[in-house]
């Protein structure tokens, strides 16, 4: 047979799909399941590829110093991913079965979840990292693990908490609509903004990210005229940018991640400098990495998230030395995927704490406890409410100039938005619609409680 | 032919929903025209290498990708170590002409030679068994990601193009991205004549198209085909690593670009045919439109499917799978 045929091209192609098909399914076989006696075995699940990626270290980092600052702790290298040994909390060793390596997809959170529960033996899984896949963790926990607990990592996604409502699932931080808090009137009573259009990555962080703002920013009378909502992961954004309107008053971005950044060069590109008149962001906006990554730009906008970064109060600084056994994550104090993984693992080690350690009696004791536990955080309190979902104060915060020498962006809180709950003041509930690409409908209705409380606040 | 006359009546709908919408919004729909016509000139330098590598020497290089992202993190590195310009985007300090003509030639001849490197000691003692070439590829791509984000970490980088470079011209009325429009599409029709040129011109070009029909022929009629192996390979690696420069400037250098462009390119030579330029260039014009279009058009009143933009470049492939098997300058013989 010497010249190529059909079959052969066809062949090629199988090939290649199946190719295609072994990059994308990386499986993980390992098996050791084992028993719980005197151990408690924790996994920690964030995202090590995909967008978010490179909050890896963030993440771990964040709940590992717990351990490191309280419970005695040693870092096995320095990173966080290197491990952590000899942490006890009430006469219990801590082990750490393993650190689950998602990409912000559900399935493969999931994959990794039973990995490292069904496989390694966690008793107490600390994750995830991003929306959909908190949903799909929540579900996971309610329907194959009611015996086990979960701490989300994370995740931001309202759904998980607010639909999900597993007994045995709880987040200690806000959501993405909660993170947006004190925006929507931002944008409407300083701004003056009549008109917005709203963009965000199409799943269901973003979904929620936007529906903060969109609720409060409608309620009070505005109007948002465009959505537009392009694929997480995408690379090319300049169709998406073409749809947004140019005969509004401003625009919202929900884009987060690596997306962030390809998304405001092109934006760039087309239509020149981005002015922070017209401009606003969600909390990624905000992020140490990413205002490295972006640089001066953004100077004058706002956005808002639950951390107050310019912060100096005593309770603040506990908590930056209490990552300094990490470095690269304590240069991140203030980004919320370090406090997110830190909150985790600081409630679970005070209600490990108050029940003795004890994780017997399918944990219900331990789950108990957390239900109860009250975080006195750097930037505020945090409890819980019924559905196991963080109430937390929310800061608005206005990107500054570059200190001198310096193309890095500072950052200044402006506002207070005390102790926002999930439901956004009676905007949500199990019964309103799940947030998607058009929900929340644009409605003004009486907005929500914290619309004209809000509190000045200048940490000098 | 049934399939046939549906296709055709599927495309004159799809045309006739476009040709409405550019009525509607004139100016929306000349600039996703263009987003659509720079993206495919990008795909044609990315897919015109792999095409070559299939077509010739039948190496589904599941590496190419990789080869692509590399060489932008390579730029990236050269312009921030050799000449201080800033990560920040678009602050700190500019690109010049030089600091960015530099990073792209050795970039791209760095990868150039890797592309060499790996043909030469992964996949020159196998040819003719696809499946093994096609899994060491993949190993090597898997490889060469893990360790780029171990190295280069998970957020985006760009390369910066020149200040002295205007951000934007305008074209019929409408401002559009300097860069993409006339560097990256200029690049494209460059790197598409040379080309040309070689491959109807040369010696080499008439070993590669004798080849790409009949390689064992060509291989008794006395030409030494491993050096027209490793020639094919290096152009097709230097073009990897040209696009992965002149992508990394457009769009950006970031994870998971590897394997993205990798599908596209695999794509556009399953619409062209593999081995054929003219095929590569169509099937990245189609890709590039079908997915810009699709991103903005597939949106119906208050029903909006525009996340379902991605299924529509599938169902290009099915579609000329059906019609067309070998795609559309794809040969039997």
């Amino acid at each position: 047979m010497l010249r190529p045929q059909r079959n052969e091209f066809r062949r090629l192609l199988a090939t290649a799909a199946l190719g295609l098909l072994a990059v994308t399914a990386c499986a993980n076989n390992s098996s050791t399941t084992t028993t719980t006696s005197g151990v408690i075995k924790i996994g920690i699940l964030s995202d090590c590829a995909g967008d978010f990626g490179s909050f890896y270290n963030d993440d771990i980092g964040g709940a590992l110093s717990v351990l490191a600052a309280h419970y005695g702790g040693k870092a096995t290298g320095s990173l966080p991913k290197d491990g952590m040994t000899g942490a006890k909390i009430a006469g219990k060793d801590i082990q750490i079965v393993g650190f689950g390596c998602s990409d912000s997809t559900a399935n493969k959170a999931i994959e990794e979840t039973r990995r490292l529960v069904e496989q390694l033996g966690a008793d107490i899984l600390i994750g995830p990292l991003s929306g959909d896949e908190g949903i799909a963790v929540a579900n996971y926990a309610k329907t194959n693990q009611p015996n086990k607990t979960f701490l989300n990592g994370i995740s931001g996604a309202q759904e998980a908490t607010l639909k999900v409502q597993a007994p045995n699932f709880f987040r200690f931080n806000p959501d993405g609509a909660q993170w947006s808090a004190g925006l929507g009137s931002y944008a409407y009573n300083k701004l003056g903004w009549r008109t917005a259009a709203v963009i965000g990555d199409d799943y269901a962080f973003p979904y929620t990210s936007l529906a903060g703002f969109i609720a409060e920013f409608c309620a009070i009378g505005g109007n948002v005229t465009k959505r537009v909502w392009p694929p997480l992961g995408t690379t090319d954004f300049s169709s998406f940018v073409a749809q947004l309107p140019t005969n509004v008053d401003g625009t919202f971005v929900g884009i987060g991640g690596a997306g962030l950044i390809t998304f405001l060069k092109q934006y760039q590109q087309a239509n020149g400098a981005i002015s922070s008149k017209h401009f606003m962001g969600n909390l990624f906006w905000i992020d140490p990495q990413l205002l490295t990554a972006i640089g001066t730009p953004l100077v004058g906008a706002v956005a808002a998230s639950g951390i107050a970064a310019d912060d100096t109060s005593a309770q603040t600084k506990a908590y930056v030395q209490e990552l300094s056994v990490y470095p690269a994550t304590q240069k991140d104090a203030a980004s919320v995927f370090t406090l997110g993984y830190w909150s985790a693992m600081t409630a679970l080690g005070m209600a490990l704490t108050s029940v003795n350690g004890d994780i017997s009696g399918n944990q219900k004791a331990l789950q108990a406890a957390l239900a109860k536990i009250v975080i006195d955080g750097p930037y505020g309190k945090i409890s819980l409410d019924s559905n196991r979902q963080a109430i937390a104060d929310n800061w608005v915060t206005q990107v500054t100039p570059p200190p001198a020498g310096s193309n890095v962006p500072g950052l200044k809180t402006i506002l207070q938005i005390p102790k926002v709950d999930q439901t956004f003041g009676g905007f949500f509930s199990s019964s309103t619609p799940n947030l998607d690409r058009s929900n929340p409908p644009c409605a003004k209705k009486t907005p929500p409680p914290w619309v004209g409380n809000e509190v000045p606040v200048n940490f000098g | 032919m049934a399939p046939g006359i549906l296709l055709a009546l599927l495309g004159v709908a799809v045309v006739a929903w476009i040709a409405y919408n550019g009525v509607q919004n004139g100016k929306l729909f000349w600039v996703v025209t263009l987003n659509g016509i720079t993206l495919a000139a990008l795909f044609f330098v990315v897919a015109a290498g792999f095409t070559l590598i299939f077509g010739l020497m039948r190496v589904v290089n599941m590496a190419h990708g990789s080869l692509f992202l590399l060489a932008g993190y390579i730029a990236f590195t050269l312009q921030g170590t050799l000449y201080g310009v800033s990560s920040n985007l678009l602050s700190g300090t500019p690109a010049t002409v030089v600091s960015w003509i530099v990073p792209l030639v050795v970039a791209t001849i760095v990868i150039g030679l890797a592309g060499v490197l790996m043909q030469q000691v992964f996949l020159r003692w196998n040819q003719g068994q696809d499946l093994r070439q096609a899994l060491i590829t993949i190993a090597i791509s898997v490889i060469l990601a893990d360790q780029m984000v171990a190295h280069f970490g998970g957020i985006a980088e760009s390369i910066q193009q020149p200040a002295a470079w205007p951000d934007s011209v305008t074209v019929l009325g409408v401002h559009y991205g300097f860069f993409r429009l006339v560097v990256v599409v200029g690049a494209a029709i460059v790197i598409g004549g040379l080309l040309f040129l070689v491959i109807k011109r040369t010696r080499f070009g008439m070993i590669i198209r004798a080849g790409v029909d009949d390689r064992s022929m060509v291989s008794a009629l006395g030409v030494n085909i491993q050096v027209v192996f490793a020639g094919a390979f290096l152009i097709g690696a230097l073009l990897a690593g040209l696009a992965g420069v002149l992508g990394g400037t457009m769009l950006a250098v970031q994870p998971g670009n590897d394997s993205a462009f990798l599908l596209d390119s695999l794509i556009v030579v399953i619409i062209g045919g593999m081995g054929s330029l003219g095929g590569a260039a169509i099937g990245s014009l189609a890709l590039g439109l079908v997915s810009s279009y699709s991103n903005v058009y597939l949106n119906f009143g208050t029903t909006d499917l525009t996340n379902y933009s991605i299924l529509l470049t599938f169902i290009l492939v099915v579609a000329m799978l059906a019609v067309r098997p070998l795609g559309l300058f794809g040969r039997p013989a």
